[in-house]
Order: structure tokens, then C-alpha cells, then sequence
């Protein structure tokens, strides 16, 4: 044994939990080195296309593929004829054709793919497929969906006593609100690079939220083992809930397989927002009913979400929906149904908020409306029905954990207004396009508070698996962290490296790529892989600890107890003073531990009350939003978003302080600007030339306050904080909207056109 | 994209007879509008002529107080040259309402003039549409229309025209410089682009072959006092619902003379001049500016969903000439 | 075609370039520099951005023949050898990257800002970013990173 200097005093790791740590991919990103899911090649290598629908809704006639086959650099040509498995995929049913045979159902979907030595080859080859379709007429009105009994489910939730807390209501205040389809517009196109493997598997180098889930529905396509299909997490250019579903996966891994090259696949835009599901739109209707001193009696909603052609994870968008659709308050009666349909529009699913969003934008919109008729403020009548620990939600959960949802209100209500700035044509409503010098400007306030679930609800078994290692090698001490986390830009391999710096004490942390050789992280969604990731990373370290203080013990004859890592060695847990270096203590070999956390149990809801204690915990943000509309015009300027919110313990307050900023631009594009236009089931604006989403000219500061309130039940008392911004932000924008020009505006987004003209006549806070 | 050929030729001479080779010749300039459209298979040429290396990137200043742009002056630069700020600040502001910075620094003067419609109909090519199929249909009469054209439209096409820089350039009534198969000429604004009728697959009155080589906008003292003002829905880098050039020249109190042209509500540029002549030697106040629009803005006829464009356009003129007003 | 080019001040050559590539199939294919991105190919979204002759343009709009003889400069070619540029060192220390899609060219286009205006002012900076789109940030930290940089460019040229 070596005798080392011991004289040294650890001072603690840095970039540990609670700090501004830099990502580890950030040098990778600045420089032009990180490998997108669209920037992997291979010698000999092709390049995969696929055939869409013209066609909302018809039956195939005639696919003939010969001639695309015919043409130099093609290499292979698949139809839905081809696909060796099952024919169809989905994460929560198995109802989407990997390509169509007999019949199409929406625009856009696969028809057919094929594999060329050029892109344009492949493109080209696409227009020589003879597809014959025979149009049929499309359902596209989600009411008669609904009436023909094209539903995908219905979720029906009964709390309280209804009919005595209708007696008791003093006021009544119903609306109908709507809700446009949004796109997440992540910016890296669906893409990726499948290689067949000599044992005739494949390897699929793909952008993913989950790889497991995802390898589940390719080996079953392709009629493999799921042993024999290997997914790895490629270079993820955004997500927001638009990966949760497959896009290129199976595509790529036919073409492989088939012509036994390596074979890459990468959308275009408009092909991305054909190939991906889309945020549910929305027809709400929400009644309140109050007493006149401005108490939530009871509150009823119908809720009926499109959730276009397949099932998707549209059986859970209309629960969550369902979940929250009474709000953040404390309603004693409650009478919710949710229904989402199937009809030929463009697939719907998960998207940032899941659900939450539409109903969190019908309730807050109601709640300013049923403010009016009592004559109250609406920020004084939010706060005096702010749920807290122990309100009894309409599933009959009562809510635990922290709920600070008045605290949030009145941090909101004590931030000073932004002031009136100089004139500034850049800051008008219009910005550069001088359309406004300040005539017709009015000023508007509008607030609004928005509950999520964390986690999977409704009794979903979820968990996360981390393998960690510490190891000494010729940089030192290291901690190797592994998962299957999907990294697509939130920040979770930074937080996985930093719990292991906090955990085991040493700065450097390598966090290796995600693939399905590691155990089920889980998805990358419903604002769970700090909490659940970084609950099994803290494990993996914990039991790595265990061993390696347990051998430092034996070697130094010291109790375990009274030793500690920090600052790469072995240290005296009351002094710091080091007492091994991890060289010796690791001299017979690295340690590594595996750890899979789970969350508590939850429940299902009942089909026909909706009662269950469904959900793992609750997350809550409010948003102030102040604009400044050009009543005559139409056009809006955001002056300043202000938002508070509950991030728990914040693993990375630079990283959680992003999540808001970004979930917030995108309330705010959906409340303004943000909509897929479909008609007769075709989509018009499947371009950022026709979809529009925030620039940085239609972004303002956001202001925020967070309350670090840590969780009783969390690693390190974290909480999700990536979707509650994105609740709240649209109907706190709407409502300042409603402020400013007096105007129902019963519809998001809200175009120049809704308020152009109409708004004069009204004065403010008259509707 | 279906395959073409390229070519880079030394001059305009040589540019229009390579154009004349191929039946689908096109001129490529800064690439901003066309590649897009080639990439979207709406533009389908068999040979490209590259006309941005051609010697026609300067800007002049001739002794009068006019000026001679030429067509592959970048976007960027003639919104930022002294003359065009200082004396016709409503040009300068079409060009920097419009589009982005990467997108000005490419774009050339002539093919800004050029663009097509950004109507989504024309823009998808699993649509029908007149413009890129004759006889096939326009679909936006009936369709998807709340941004398309209140002015000038036909049965066979809704479509408005996306450039910015040509509003203010209609307004100014510049002179676009053609070199053609049968030698030079010049066409002015407006002028230079047709309304839709029944031949909406063309766009302007250029023949083919013909090259805009430049354009020379006259001097016009009072419009020194212009403005350009944009209605979109997006604070940058959105195509104008309606936009308003206007300069006004007020001496006493009375309109002497005007130039007002409008955008985002037709085929072409939109040159108000029923406005201009029910302004002139009226007095300069909002009552004088909002019976000019009237007067421009009864020839409008709106589709179902696009009738807001009438007081919205009446609104942004109003503001404008009440703002050069004074 | 082939098409002769500089690009980060290597003189290259791309050999059989079809006529319908794009500066940026160019750069990404052909040139193994894949840092430019192709989020859109519409040159509505920016982050394909680089510099042609020292003036930044959509590399997707570009036609490759259009490229012949010129300068171009990719986010690739920002830092100096392992010394990042000031604007990337701020980007990734200020949080204005996440998914790092957009990233590299909000790089060059702020590079180039700073480059001509030494001390932006805010609206400065929203108008020469708004043909950036960033799907992730919201644009706060972005704003952050440009004015650090800039900051620490003035005193570094002080």
C-alpha cells in the first residue's frame, strides 16, 4: 500500500446539486461537433425517403412500384406489403400502419419508403411510385365524430354533491372556448441512421424521449427479438412530446434490413409536420358557479379533444385534461367529461403539458369571466380559491406536497407593473413595422395559475434505472454515470452528472450515451426524468458509496460512519480531512451499482366516477402577463411575461430558470400566433413560413419568482418543472388580451383579424 | 427537384440568349425565393442562369437626386445606402420590414421584385392551383383566404404578392430596366407586374428571356416625408396582411401632392390612385386622408373571411398620411 | 459540377456536386462540416446561417454553384483552434443552449453583430436575431450570452 500524502482537506465538489453546473454537451454544441440524429453517416451508406398521402381520407387502388425501383441509385422500394411484423405501431395501442395498405386515414401518412445513393434520388424515386388513391369523404368535424360514436375515450370525473352546490350557487358564468392545433416545432427534423448488424438484427441511431418504449415497437414491426434491436440515442433537437411517438424508426431499420446498408433518413419541414402528432385542439365548455362572496361552488366541464387518425397517446391527453380541468382551486362539486375522437385529421398527441394546457387555458379564461360577474379582481378571486395541501381534487386525491398556489398569486401581485417606456416604435405593437406610433394602444393585465401531475398518473408503473462506476484512471478519479435518459435539451445529462459529483465527490463525471443496453430510463416526458432519473443516478451513487467507504473502512480500520467522499479521495466525514485517496481505495478494481427507482404507487380512476388517487404530485406556476394591444390593428406586443412558480429543490437553477423561459415563449406563441390551419383534413402551413412561432422580437423579458419548496417525497425534494410554464402562460396572455380591448376572444391563438376593428366600441373590463 | 442546368454567363447579353436556350430558363439572383421554390417543386426550371455575379451590384446617385439601383444590389445594402435612407425613408423601411437579416444580405433588388405569391395553395404542390397549373383550380376562393387579396382578384385567382420593397417602389413609380431578347427597355411601376385575370400563372408583363437589370427610382423631393408601415402577425419575419408606402407633400395646411401605394391586399403592388386624386388639394387633415381611402378602398371586394383587410387598410393609410401630416 | 470554395480557410474542392445542392448540402455532405444545420431548408429559421464572403446568409438558400470562388465561414471556423470565441464561451456559460439545434447559427449571426456593433443595445440584438428561430430558450439566456460577449469583446479590444 502505498503511503500517499494525507494532508489535505476536501472543500466540497463543485458543479454539484444546486449549481449552475455547464452542460456537458455544451462545448460539443458551440462548436458544430455534437452529432445530431441528421448528421450520421457510414460508408456505403443510403438515404431513405418516404411516399405520403395527398389524401385526408381514401382507399389505396394501385401502388406500383416498379418504376421507382427502375431507377438508377434505388436500391429498395417497401410498401406496408414488405413490413416482416406487425403492421402496425403505438405507444398505447397498436393502430398506426407503419405504411398504409388498403386505406389512408389522414394527410401525410406513410404510403411507402425507399432507399437511394442521394437524397434527391430518393425523392425522386418517391414520384415515380404509381399510388392511385380513391378519395373518401373525410370526418373532420371532432362534434360529429363524437355523434357517430368515433371516440377514442371518455373520461368522466363526479365530485361532490352537484345538485346542492347549484342551489348554492349565486352566479353562474359559463363560456365556450377553443383551443387551435399546435405544433412543437422543434427545430432538428425527425431523422436518423439504422445498421444492420451481421446476426440480422439492427442497430438505430435515432432522436427519442424513450428509447425502450420505442425498441418494444420496432422489434415487434420487424418481427425481431427485441434483444435483436439495439436503440441509440442520437443527438436530440428538441422534443416537447413531438418523439414520443415513432417517426423514421421502422422506415429506416426496412430500408437496412432490406438492402443491408447502413440507410439515413432525415425529414424536411413540412415533411416534420406531417410526420409527427400534433397538440390536441380544443372545444371547452367550462361553467362556474359561485356564491356572491366569491367562492367556487362547483364547476362543470366538457371537454372534446381531436385526436385526428390513430390512438396515439390521445387516452391519456383527455385524462390529464380531465385531471385539472376544475383548476388550481379548491372546488367542492365537480362534474368534468372528456372525450377525445377519432377522425381523418392529422394524428394528435403528447405535446408540453399534455392535456393540461387546453383545460388550463378553458378554466383560467372562464375564471376571468366569472371575476366580472361577481365584480370581483380576478387576481383577489384566484387567490381566495388557491387549493392547498389537502384540497380534495375532483378524483377525490387530496393534494400533498407543497401547494403554494395563493403564495404564488401574491408574489405575482407584489411585482411592480412594468413601467410605461419611452416611445419606441420598435416597442409597439408591430414592432419594425412602424405599424403603430401609439394610436389605439391600449394597456392590458391579465393572470392566470395552472396545476400539472408530475409523473405518470393513473397507476402506470413507472421507474428509472442509472448504473454508476467509480473508477480512477489516468485523469484522476471519475464517476461513470449510465442511463437511458433522453437528453433532448432540457438538461437531464447535467443533472445526472451532478448528482454524481454531490454523490460521490468527484468532479469528474462522464455521463455515457443513452441506448437500450442500459436499463429503462423511461420517457423523457411528463416532466419525471429529473425526479425519476436522478432518483436512480442518487441510488446507483448511494450503493457505490456503500462499497467503496465500506473498503476504505476495512483498509483504515475506521468505521464506514465516519467517512465520507468529497474532492476525489476518502475524507474524514468530520473534518473533510482526506484519509485515502480513491486510488487506493479503488486498487482492487472500480465499483459500479445499479439502482432502479420508483416512484409511490398510484391508482387508476374509476370509468364511471373518475375517483382514484391517481397522481405522484402536483406542480404549480402562475404567469402576469401585461401587453400592449393596437386596438385598431390588432396587433399585440407582450411588454413582459412575469411568472412565479414551485421548482422544489432546483438541481440546476440555470437549467430550471431555461425550462420557464422556454415553456413560456411557447404559451405564448400558442396564445398569439400557433396554429396548424387544417381543412377538410389537409394541412395548409406545414412551414415556418405559415407557421408561425415567437421570434425573438415577439419574446419579452420574463420575470420570474421561484419558491424552492422541496418535496417531502423527491430526490433532494425536486419537483417537474418543464410543462407547468407552459399551462399557464396562454390563458394569462388571452386574459391581458380580454383586458386590453374589452373582446370575449373565445379562441386561441388570437390573429390581428380577431380584434382588428372590433375592439373599439368596447371599452375594457365591460364584457 | 428535377434536374437543370447551370450556367454563370459574363453579361446580360449572354444571360438572355442562355435564357432563350431552355424552354424553362430561369434567372437566379440571391437564390432566397427560387431555391425554396425548386426545393418545394413549385418552380420547376431546366436551366438556371446565374445573374448574381453580373456587374449590376451598384447603387448610383444621378445628379438630380434620382437614383440607378441595380438588380443584384442586395437588399441589405440599398436599405442601408445614405440617399435611400435620407431621402426615401419609406423604401429603406419596406426593405427592413421585410423578411430577415440573412435573407436581405442574399436577396437581390430584381428578384425581390420577382417573388411569388406565398399563398399556401401555390406553395404545396399536392393542391390545385391556377397559378402553378393552369385550369386546375384555385382553391383559396373557397378555402383558406384570411390573408389573401381584396383588390384586383379574379375568379381564377386570390393570391397577393409578398414583396414589401415593391410597395414602396410602386409608390415611387420607379422604372424597372429589361434587357430583353429584342435589346432594352423600361417598364414602369406600376406596371411591371399584372393582375391576376385569367392568365394567373403569369405574374409580371416580362417576356421571356427578359432580364431586370436595374431600376431607376426619380427623384421625389417630398418623399424625403414617407413612410412604411406593416400590419403582420408576428413582430418580425411575417408577410404583411396589409401594408401601406406613402409620401405626402402639405404646404399650407393642403395636400399637394401624394404617393400611396398598398401591399398585402392584391396580385400586384397596389398603386391607390383614385386615393392620390381625391387627396390632392384637399386639406391635410384625417377626414381628407379616411375619404381618400374610401375612395381607393370601394373597389375592394373581399372574400368571405378577408373582409377585415378593408378597415384595417383604411386604418393603416389613414395613420400614415395623418402622421407625414403633420 | 465541381465547385472550388473556402470554407474556414481551407481552400476546398467538392467533386460531382449536383446542381440542385445547396451550399449547405455542400458543407454537410461533401465537406464533412455538419455544423451547420438544417432545421428548415427554407431560410426561415436561420440555423443553417453562415458567412459568405464575410456577409451571413442561409446556407440553405444558397445554390452550390453560387458558392464557386467564395469565402465561407461556418460556426465550425468561430473558434481559434481550441479557444472558443467569446460568443460561444457566453452561449454555453449562460444557459443560451439546450437543445443546440439553433445554436450554431444564432453563433455566426451574433458573431457578426458584435462584429459590426461592439456594444449592442437590446433592440439591437432582437433585430439582428429575429431570423433565428429557438425553439427551447425562449430567447432570455440567448440575449444574456450576446450581451456578455459583447461586453467582454469591448474590454478585451479596450
Amino acid at each position: 500500500m502505498s503511503t500517499m500524502t494525507t494532508r489535505r482537506t476536501a472543500r466540497g465538489t463543485a458543479q454539484g446539486v444546486g449549481a449552475s453546473a455547464p452542460r456537458p454537451d455544451g462545448r460539443a454544441k458551440v462548436t458544430g461537433r455534437f452529432a445530431y440524429s441528421s448528421d450520421l453517416r457510414r460508408d456505403g451508406m443510403l438515404w431513405g425517403a418516404t411516399l405520403r398521402s395527398p389524401h385526408p381520407h381514401a382507399l389505396i387502388r394501385r401502388l406500383d412500384v416498379t418504376p421507382a425501383l427502375a431507377l438508377p441509385g434505388v436500391h429498395a422500394v417497401l410498401t406496408g406489403e414488405d413490413v416482416p411484423g406487425s403492421r402496425t405501431y403505438g405507444m398505447k395501442v397498436s393502430d398506426q400502419p407503419v405504411l398504409a395498405t388498403g386505406v389512408v386515414r389522414h394527410h401525410g401518412e406513410p404510403v411507402a419508403v425507399v432507399a437511394a445513393d442521394h437524397p434527391e434520388t430518393a425523392r425522386r424515386a418517391l414520384r415515380l411510385i404509381r399510388a392511385e388513391y380513391e378519395p373518401l369523404a373525410p370526418l373532420t368535424d371532432p362534434e360529429a365524430a363524437l355523434a357517430a360514436g368515433s371516440l377514442v375515450r371518455h373520461v368522466r370525473i363526479r365530485h361532490g354533491d352537484l345538485a346542492a352546490a347549484r342551489e348554492r350557487a349565486e352566479v353562474v358564468v359559463a363560456g365556450e372556448y377553443e383551443v387551435g392545433m399546435q405544433d412543437q416545432a422543434f427545430l432538428g427534423p425527425e431523422s436518423g441512421l439504422a445498421v444492420p448488424l451481421p446476426d440480422g438484427g439492427v442497430e438505430l441511431h435515432v432522436s427519442s424521449q424513450w428509447l425502450h418504449t420505442d425498441r418494444r415497437q420496432v422489434a415487434a414491426c420487424l418481427g425481431l427479438p427485441e434483444e435483436r434491436v439495439r436503440l441509440v440515442l442520437a443527438g436530440v433537437g428538441g422534443a416537447f412530446g413531438g418523439r414520443e411517438d415513432l417517426s423514421v424508426h421502422v422506415h429506416a431499420c426496412l430500408l437496412a434490413l432490406r438492402t443491408g446498408r447502413p440507410v439515413a433518413m432525415s425529414y424536411g419541414r413540412e415533411e416534420s409536420f406531417l410526420g409527427h402528432v400534433h397538440r390536441h385542439p380544443a372545444r371547452l365548455r367550462i361553467e362556474h358557479g359561485a356564491t356572491r362572496d366569491g367562492r367556487i361552488a362547483y364547476v362543470t366541464a366538457r371537454l372534446l379533444l381531436d385526436g385526428g387518425a390513430y390512438t396515439s397517446t390521445s387516452p391519456v391527453v383527455i385524462a390529464n385534461a380531465c385531471y385539472f380541468a376544475a383548476g388550481a382551486y379548491e372546488v367542492p362539486a365537480a362534474a368534468i367529461d372528456g372525450y377525445t375522437v377519432f377522425t381523418n385529421n392529422p394524428p394528435c398527441g403528447a405535446m408540453r403539458g399534455f392535456g393540461a394546457v387546453q383545460s388550463c387555458y378553458g378554466v383560467e379564461s372562464n375564471l376571468d369571466r366569472l371575476a366580472a360577474a361577481l365584480g370581483a379582481d380576478p387576481l383577489d378571486l384566484r387567490i381566495r380559491n388557491a387549493m392547498r395541501p389537502g384540497t380534495i381534487l375532483p378524483t377525490g386525491q387530496a393534494v400533498d406536497g407543497p401547494a403554494p398556489v395563493a403564495e404564488l398569486l401574491r408574489r405575482l401581485a407584489a411585482r411592480p407593473l412594468p413601467p410605461r417606456e419611452p416611445y419606441d416604435p420598435r416597442a409597439m405593437p408591430g414592432g419594425v413595422g412602424n405599424a403603430t406610433r401609439g394610436e389605439s394602444v391600449r394597456r392590458g393585465v391579465g393572470y392566470a395559475v395552472g396545476v400539472k401531475a408530475i409523473g405518470y398518473s393513473g397507476g402506470v408503473d413507472d421507474g428509472s434505472v442509472a448504473r454508476v462506476t467509480l473508477a480512477v484512471d489516468a485523469g484522476g478519479p471519475v464517476a461513470r454515470v449510465r442511463s437511458a435518459a433522453a437528453e433532448c435539451g432540457q438538461g437531464i445529462v447535467t443533472v445526472q452528472a451532478q448528482i454524481a459529483r454531490t454523490e460521490l465527490g468527484v468532479e469528474r463525471v462522464e455521463v455515457l450515451g443513452a441506448d437500450t443496453g442500459a436499463g429503462d430510463a423511461g420517457s423523457s416526458s411528463a416532466s419525471r426524468q429529473t425526479w425519476m432519473t436522478g432518483g436512480a443516478v442518487r441510488g446507483a451513487c448511494a450503493a457505490v458509496r456503500e462499497r467503496v467507504l465500506g473498503r476504505a473502512a476495512a483498509l483504515l480500520g475506521t468505521p464506514a460512519g465516519a467517512l465520507a467522499l468529497d474532492g476525489g479521495a476518502i475524507v474524514r466525514a468530520d473534518t473533510g480531512e482526506v484519509a485515502l485517496e480513491l486510488e487506493e481505495a479503488l486498487a482492487g478494481g472500480e465499483i459500479t451499482a445499479e439502482h432502479e427507482y420508483r416512484h409511490r404507487p398510484t391508482t387508476g380512476i374509476d370509468p364511471e366516477t373518475g375517483q382514484g388517487d391517481a397522481h405522484v404530485a402536483f406542480a404549480f406556476a402562475a404567469h402576469r402577463a401585461v401587453v400592449d394591444v393596437d386596438v385598431e390593428l390588432g396587433l399585440v406586443r407582450v411588454v413582459e411575461m412575469a411568472t412565479a412558480q414551485d421548482v422544489g429543490t432546483a438541481i440546476n437553477p440555470l437549467a430550471v430558470e431555461g425550462q420557464i423561459e422556454g415553456g413560456t415563449a411557447q404559451g405564448l406563441g400558442l396564445a398569439l400566433m400557433e396554429e396548424m390551419r387544417v381543412e377538410d383534413g389537409r394541412v395548409l402551413n406545414p412551414s415556418f413560413t405559415d407557421y408561425l412561432i415567437p421570434t425573438i422580437l415577439d419574446m419579452p423579458p420574463v420575470r420570474m419568482d421561484l419558491l424552492h419548496l422541496p418535496h417531502p417525497d423527491s430526490p433532494y425534494g425536486v419537483n417537474g418543472v418543464g410543462e407547468p410554464p407552459s399551462l399557464s402562460s396562454t390563458p394569462a396572455v388571452a386574459n391581458a388580451l380580454r383586458n386590453a380591448t374589452g373582446l370575449d376572444l373565445p379562441r386561441v391563438p388570437v390573429r390581428p383579424e380577431h380584434i382588428a376593428g372590433r375592439a373599439e366600441e368596447v371599452r375594457p373590463g365591460t364584457t | 427537384m428535377r434536374p437543370f442546368a447551370y450556367r454563370r454567363p459574363a453579361d446580360a447579353r449572354a444571360a438572355v440568349e442562355a435564357a432563350l436556350d431552355a424552354p424553362r430558363a430561369m434567372y437566379l439572383g440571391g437564390g432566397t425565393n427560387l431555391v425554396d421554390l425548386m426545393r418545394l417543386g413549385v418552380a420547376e426550371p431546366d436551366l438556371l442562369v446565374d445573374v448574381a455575379g453580373l456587374p449590376y451590384d451598384t447603387i448610383r446617385e444621378t445628379g438630380d437626386g434620382g437614383l440607378e439601383i441595380g438588380g443584384a444590389v442586395r437588399n441589405s445594402d440599398l436599405a442601408a445606402h445614405p440617399a435611400v435612407r435620407r431621402d426615401r425613408p419609406m423604401l429603406a423601411q419596406a426593405l427592413l420590414s421585410a423578411a430577415s437579416g440573412q435573407i436581405r444580405n442574399a436577396a437581390t433588388v430584381a428578384g425581390n421584385l420577382l417573388q411569388r405569391t406565398r399563398c399556401a395553395y401555390f406553395q404545396d404542390v399536392s393542391k390545385p392551383c391556377n397559378k402553378r397549373i393552369p385550369g386546375s383550380g384555385c382553391p383559396a376562393i373557397e378555402g383558406d383566404h384570411y390573408n389573401l387579396a381584396i383588390l384586383g382578384h379574379s375568379a381564377h385567382c386570390v393570391a397577393t404578392h409578398p414583396s414589401d420593397m415593391a410597395v414602396a417602389l410602386t409608390a415611387f413609380g420607379a422604372a424597372v430596366h429589361v434587357e430583353g431578347p429584342g435589346g432594352r427597355r423600361e417598364i414602369g411601376m406600376p406596371g411591371l407586374h399584372r393582375l391576376p385575370g385569367d392568365r394567373p400563372e403569369v405574374d409580371t408583363v416580362l417576356d421571356p428571356g427578359d432580364l431586370i437589370t436595374g431600376l431607376t427610382v426619380r427623384p421625389l423631393p417630398f418623399a424625403a416625408r414617407s413612410r412604411y408601415r406593416k400590419v403582420r402577425e408576428r413582430a418580425s419575419f411575417a408577410f404583411a396582411l396589409v401594408s401601406v408606402a406613402a409620401a405626402l407633400d402639405v404646404e399650407d395646411g393642403t395636400v399637394r401632392d401624394c404617393r400611396v401605394a398598398l401591399g398585402g391586399v392584391a396580385h400586384a403592388p397596389w398603386r391607390a390612385e383614385r386615393l392620390e386624386e381625391a387627396l390632392r388639394g384637399r386639406p391635410a387633415t384625417e377626414g381628407s386622408y379616411a375619404e381618400a381611402a374610401d375612395a381607393e378602398l370601394d373597389l375592394a371586394e373581399p372574400l368571405r373571411d378577408n373582409a377585415y383587410k378593408i378597415p384595417l387598410a383604411r386604418k393603416v393609410i389613414v395613420r400614415t398620411l395623418a402622421e407625414l401630416g403633420g | 459540377m465541381r465547385v472550388n470554395f473556402t470554407v474556414n480557410g481551407v481552400e476546398q474542392t467538392a467533386d460531382d456536386v449536383w446542381e440542385g445542392e445547396s451550399l449547405l448540402y455542400v458543407l454537410r455532405e461533401r465537406v464533412g462540416l455538419p455544423g451547420s444545420k438544417n432545421a428548415c431548408e427554407q431560410g426561415e429559421c436561420g440555423s443553417c446561417t453562415v458567412y459568405l464572403d464575410g456577409t451571413p446568409v442561409c446556407a440553405c438558400l444558397v445554390a452550390a454553384g453560387q458558392a464557386e470562388g467564395r469565402e465561407v465561414r461556418t460556426v465550425e471556423g468561430l473558434a481559434d483552434g481550441e479557444r472558443l470565441d467569446p460568443i460561444q464561451e457566453a452561449f454555453v456559460e449562460c444557459g443560451a443552449v439546450q437543445c443546440g439545434f439553433c445554436t450554431p447559427g444564432l453563433l455566426v449571426q451574433a458573431h457578426d453583430l458584435i462584429e459590426r456593433v461592439p456594444e449592442p443595445s437590446d433592440p439591437e440584438i432582437r433585430e439582428a436575431l429575429a431570423g433565428n428561430l429557438c425553439r427551447c430558450t425562449g430567447y432570455e439566456k440567448i440575449l444574456d450570452a450576446v450581451r456578455l460577449a459583447a461586453a467582454r469583446k469591448a474590454e478585451a479590444g479596450r
